[in-house]
């Protein structure tokens, strides 16, 4: 990777190309986990807790066996490896086996060969429950006479399952200098991924081991899971990606899950089993975005200058830990938000409750501490009678600065810019004028106007820095086409197309020459998990690596082909140096020549994140190796006399670095944008006594007639040396971005701070009224 | 979380036969989008269902002297792109704010109505304008109105047998302004957390005759009659109208459930009444 040149010249890369798999997607040729059908497969599915936290006295499956249809039952003790679901640490069990401790907890399992059997047949499980004191909320689960509701192997102290700090500088000194102090308390909710195809997998014995097929972003976590439960050297387990109809994050470790409990079933029965859920199953019992409280203080000079930020958050990380530690850590990382502060203070926990597990959802512990940040910007700006974008402006980092953990940025830093166009292209002065002119005219209606800034820490990070790396192999057939292999996943964010885009760009073939090979961990290189929007930096960078060895084979053959010192390679065609290109050759001589004299046409890649290091006394240190970073505006109008809020306009401006595929790209910022409108005004996900029951009847997402009625989207690129092509990510930025600014835009139209998301109606009729209505 | 099999469906060759399988115990089946949800469910589990949505008698919208005549079995959709909404513009207003274009294709009025829940949206053009609804069951015809046809949640006047067949809306007086503000969460494909339809015969801007109905405010759809009176011969103004919100409020007896709290429906539904100035400007 060293000898990248950033900002050459480029022929693919920066292309808005078709998405490879759109054509099979739009004609339905696409298969997902569920339109897969093997012989003599079996329906499987768990029996679940009814009560959030309780002693398993007794267990008796008998009248479930008996059932019609039911071919396999099992209970904790028929597993036969490890009772696991192994994410970071090892303290969920696939099936529990003494202790519950949320409500939907599998306790076992059946296969039946039917649906209809198998949902009739759980129902019919004897269990006896001695119910245990449960807590639900984090702030409750923290004190000391709470019931444990963490195993204890797994937590810090408690029910504090991780503690996390940043001291930098002495915030005690940055108040006392500081001319303004503002203060404030945020909430969110859940907020559950619906992606459009629920979980599901399916296990098939095979050849002494077993084959996963299935919709999941992780192929290697559920390798490694499937291994452990079935006791299974991980060569014995083949994990295959099915078309996987979105992600978000929540198909990153929940899948884990899934294949374990088909897997341990295909053991027992010698068949293939499928677990499908349907949409209630996957909103009640997998992860969601942590619900989170958190505190804030913000000092400032009169100028606008930061001077101190002191931050307190808890998330609700639900019964076990998996994805938590990793997600509070990000969280704690962007907590200050991306601006230049000399006193941070920042204690992050991530608490146990009796409550299903949440976990990864794009932005992943940022979008929490991010509303409160933006919060408090907008609410300084206030205070300063500053304008909120110019207050942005004087303390956004640039190249140079440090960020709240002390990391000197030295390269690619485009918020300024990010900044300044998103104020050009809003005509930001005179849509805040228009805005309250409105509001002068209008006795019911309100507009406002928001914004926010925010950074984005691409990759693993410190935290899992061994993570950072991907294999990818190139193979270049002997017609010239080309077969790309990565262990990274397409679920509808388009890293197929610009892993293809990267490898067309690197080979001089045209982009439709390549063929990304379905992902199979038998026959794919680990490329690290398809998460943090790492793909296009990381195994891009992979890609790229194996490229580059295949076209200094191409190329020395080619010169031997056309008897030149030198060739140049474009769009599947090969031609001397400085001669004339309508003298090409196609590349498919050159290649088939290799061919027939026995050349090697394969060749593997290898990347790894630039190092970091970060230290978790202080929490200071190089926490990611880059940064991704945007500027949103959003223009709300509020209806006063019910409290619904509309989003009218919004634009929204990224630096992502080189943007490989502009279409692919916009389309990630529209789709954040959505996420975001819906995180902010709708998305209502109640638990009561940790029972959450959510149809999409009633867990309302956006819509189309709720995206704005003009959105802009633009890119400032900051090129980033070590990504490829100068590319950075963008896949989890625009949600983290978009949904403060519509907090920022209702605050702004009503006069009065939100705190707490969602914006329903009611609790925006209530804010304009300036009224705290009963939680 | 039951999940009910496979249900059988029966295809009557008449309306005759179609009673005769309702009366046997069969569920009416019109577009399916509130019953296969709940079957799906298992909230309901009938022995079987009989697929009225293409018999004649059902289908038909027919305009006449003094009022239409709409089919139980009339898609919203079919409604939207009929006569209909040019001669009575609130259904304009309503149908297109009732689920999404899907859901207006397959959903008929008549299961809208026979569904009686008070977030149904048909309900409030067919209390504004005082429709009548058709039945026929196993003893003959009859009619009653609307107001006497629902009873409360999910609850109606329907007979053993009994199918509706079509309704009756009459065409009011002159050329009343209509208004329907729906509230929810979001944009489309939602139930009204509360909803408010009106009528208004304006002179200028006095009102000299006016029909409210609230929607999702109570155990059926409302029509505060009392605030219409008092709202006769009031000006369209702010000074007018918002002595009587308290009032509209009042109307109402609103409960909390997943849709929104009770405090937020009472106190809304009054201060929508604020939202007819909004007449103004058109
Ligand atoms: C996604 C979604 C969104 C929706 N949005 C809305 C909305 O915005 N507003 C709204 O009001 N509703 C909404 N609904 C509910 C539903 O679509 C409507 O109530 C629709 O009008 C029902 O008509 P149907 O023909 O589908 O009824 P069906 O499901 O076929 O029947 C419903 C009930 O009516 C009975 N029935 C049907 N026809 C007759 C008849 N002729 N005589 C006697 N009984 C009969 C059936 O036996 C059954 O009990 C929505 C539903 C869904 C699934």
């Amino acid at each position: 990777m060293e000898e990248l040149k950033v900002a050459e010249e480029t022929r693919v890369v920066g292309q808005a190309v078709p998405r490879l798999d759109a054509e099979a997607k739009v004609k339905g040729e696409a298969r997902y986990a569920d339109d897969l059908a093997f012989p003599g497969m079996l329906y499987g599915k768990a029996i679940r807790s009814p009560v959030p936290h309780a002693r398993i006295k007794r267990l008796d499956l008998s009248k479930v066996a008996a059932h019609p249809g039911v071919a396999c039952v099992v209970s904790p003790a028929d597993i036969p490896g490890e009772n696991v679901v192994p994410v970071i640490y090892r303290d969920m069990p696939l099936l529990a086996a003494e202790v519950v401790r949320y409500v939907g907890e599998p306790v076992a399992l059946l296969a039946a060969e039917t649906r209809e059997a198998a949902y009739r047949a759980a129902e019919l499980a004897e269990v006896e429950y001695e119910e245990l004191p449960a807590v639900f909320d984090p702030l409750e689960a923290v004190k000391s006479d709470a019931p444990q509701v963490a195993v204890p192997e797994a937590a810090e102290t408690g029910n504090v399952f991780n503690h996390m700090v940043i001291r930098k500088g002495d915030v005690a000194r940055g108040f006392a200098e500081a001319d303004e102090i503002v203060e404030g308390e945020y909430r969110v909710g859940y907020q559950e991924h619906v992606y459009i195809e629920p979980q599901g997998v399916i296990a098939v014995p095979e050849a002494g081991g077993m084959a996963i097929y299935g919709t999941l972003q992780c192929p290697f976590y559920v390798q490694n899971a499937v291994a452990a439960v079935l006791g299974l050297p991980l060569s014995k387990v083949r994990v295959v990606q099915t078309a996987t109809g979105g992600g978000f994050g929540g198909k990153e470790d929940v899948p884990s899950q899934l294949a374990a409990m088909a897997a341990v079933l295909a053991w027992k029965s010698r068949r293939p089993v499928k677990v499908v859920y349907d949409r209630e199953e996957d909103i009640a019992t997998t992860s969601k975005r942590h619900p989170a409280v958190i505190r804030y203080r913000t000092g400032a000079k009169r100028d606008g200058r930061l001077v101190a930020v002191e931050v307190e958050f808890y998330y609700n990380a639900g019964a076990y830990q998996t994805l938590s530690s990793a997600v509070l850590w990000r969280g704690l990382i962007h907590a200050a938000g991306p601006y230049r502060i000399p006193n941070v203070k920042v204690d992050g926990y991530s608490v146990a409750t009796n409550t299903v597990p949440c976990g990864a959802f794009r932005g992943f512990g940022s979008p929490q501490v991010i509303f409160a940040h933006e919060s408090q910007m907008d609410e300084l700006a206030v205070r300063l009678g500053m304008d909120p974008l110019e207050l942005r402006e004087r303390n956004a980092l640039r190249v140079g600065d440090r960020t709240a953990t002390d990391q000197l940025l030295e390269e690619s830093v485009g918020l300024m810019d990010a900044i300044e166009r998103a104020r050009e292209l809003s005509g930001w002065e005179r849509l805040r004028r228009e805005a309250e002119e409105f509001n002068r005219r209008e006795p019911f209606r309100r507009r406002g106007i928001g914004v926010s800034t925010v950074m984005y820490g691409v990759g693993m990070g410190a935290k899992a820095p061994l993570l950072d790396k991907a294999g990818a192999y190139v193979k270049v057939e002997a017609d010239g086409s080309v077969t790309v292999a990565v262990g990274n996943t397409e679920m509808g964010q388009g890293a197929l197309t610009v892993l293809a885009q990267i490898a067309a760009e690197a080979l001089g073939v045209r982009v439709e020459d390549v063929q990304l090979a379905p992902v199979d961990t038998s026959r794919v290189p680990d490329s690290g998990p398809t998460v943090a929007s790492r793909t296009t930096t990381v195994a891009g960078a992979a890609v790229l690596d194996a490229a580059r060895k295949i076209r200094a084979r191409i190329e020395a053959a080619a010169r031997e082909v056309l008897g030149a010192d030198a060739v140049e390679i474009a769009d599947s065609k090969v031609w001397p140096a400085g001669g004339d290109s309508g003298r090409a050759v196609p590349l498919s001589e050159v290649t088939r020549w290799m061919w027939v004299h026995n050349w090697d046409m394969g060749a593997t890649g290898w990347a790894q994140g630039a190092p970091v290091d970060w230290d978790p006394e202080t929490g200071l240190g190089k926490a990611y190796f880059v940064y991704a970073y945007a500027c949103h505006i959003a223009e709300v109008e509020v209806d006063l006399l019910t409290g619904e809020a509309k989003v009218r306009r919004f634009w929204a401006v990224h630096d992502s670095g080189k943007i490989v595929n502009p279409a692919l790209a916009r389309g990630q910022v529209a789709g954040g944008v959505a996420q975001g409108i819906g995180y902010t005004l709708m998305e209502y996900l109640p638990s009561l006594e940790g029972r959450i029951e959510g149809t999409l009847m009633t867990y309302r997402i956006p819509t189309a007639p709720d995206m704005p009625e003009e959105l802009v989207i633009d890119f400032v690129e900051a090129p980033y040396s070590d990504g490829p092509y100068g590319a950075k990510g963008i896949g989890e930025v625009p949600l983290m971005a978009s949904h403060a600014a519509v907090a920022n835009a209702i605050s702004h139209a009503v006069g009065a701070r939100l705190t707490e998301y969602p914006a329903l109606p009611e609790r925006v009729f209530a804010l304009a009224r300036n009224k705290t209505h009963p939680r | 979380m039951k999940k009910t099999g496979p249900v059988e469906i029966v295809k009557p060759k008449d309306l005759g036969e179609a009673i005769a399988f309702v009366r046997k115990g069969g569920m009416p089946l019109a577009g399916g989008t509130d019953a296969f949800v709940r079957i799906r469910k298992g909230f309901w589990d009938p022995p079987f269902l009989v697929y009225i949505g293409e018999l004649p008698e059902l289908r038909e919208v027919e305009i006449r002297e003094g009022g239409a005549e709409v089919g139980a079995a009339v898609t919203h959709a079919e409604l939207l792109r009929s006569e209909v909404p040019r001669r009575l513009p609130i259904f304009r207003l309503v149908l297109e704010k009732l689920g999404a274009p899907a859901i207006r294709e397959m959903g008929t009025i008549g299961g809208n109505v026979a569904n009686a829940s008070p977030a149904g949206d048909t309900l409030i053009p067919l209390y504004l304008l005082e429709a009548r609804v058709n039945l026929v069951g196993p003893d003959g015809e009859r009619s009653l109105a609307i107001e006497e046809f629902v009873l409360g949640p999910g609850k109606t006047a329907l007979r053993e047998g009994e199918l509706i067949v079509s309704f009756w809306i009459p065409f009011p007086e002159g050329d009343p302004v209509p208004y329907f503000h729906k509230v929810g969460r979001r944009r489309a494909l939602y139930i009204a957390v509360l909803s408010l339809g009106a009528l208004l015969w304006l002179e200028g801007d006095v009102i000299r005759e006016m029909r409210l109905a609230l929607g999702a405010v109570a155990p059926t759809v409302v029509r505060p009659r009392e605030v219409e009176a008092k709202l006769r011969g009031r000006r369209l103004s702010h000074e007018d109208l918002e002595p009587l919100c308290a009032e509209l409020s009042a109307a109402t007896s609103s409960i909390t459930d997943i849709r929104g709290p009770d405090w937020y429906r009472r106190e809304a539904a009054g201060r929508l009444l604020l939202g007819l100035l909004r007449l103004r400007e058109a």
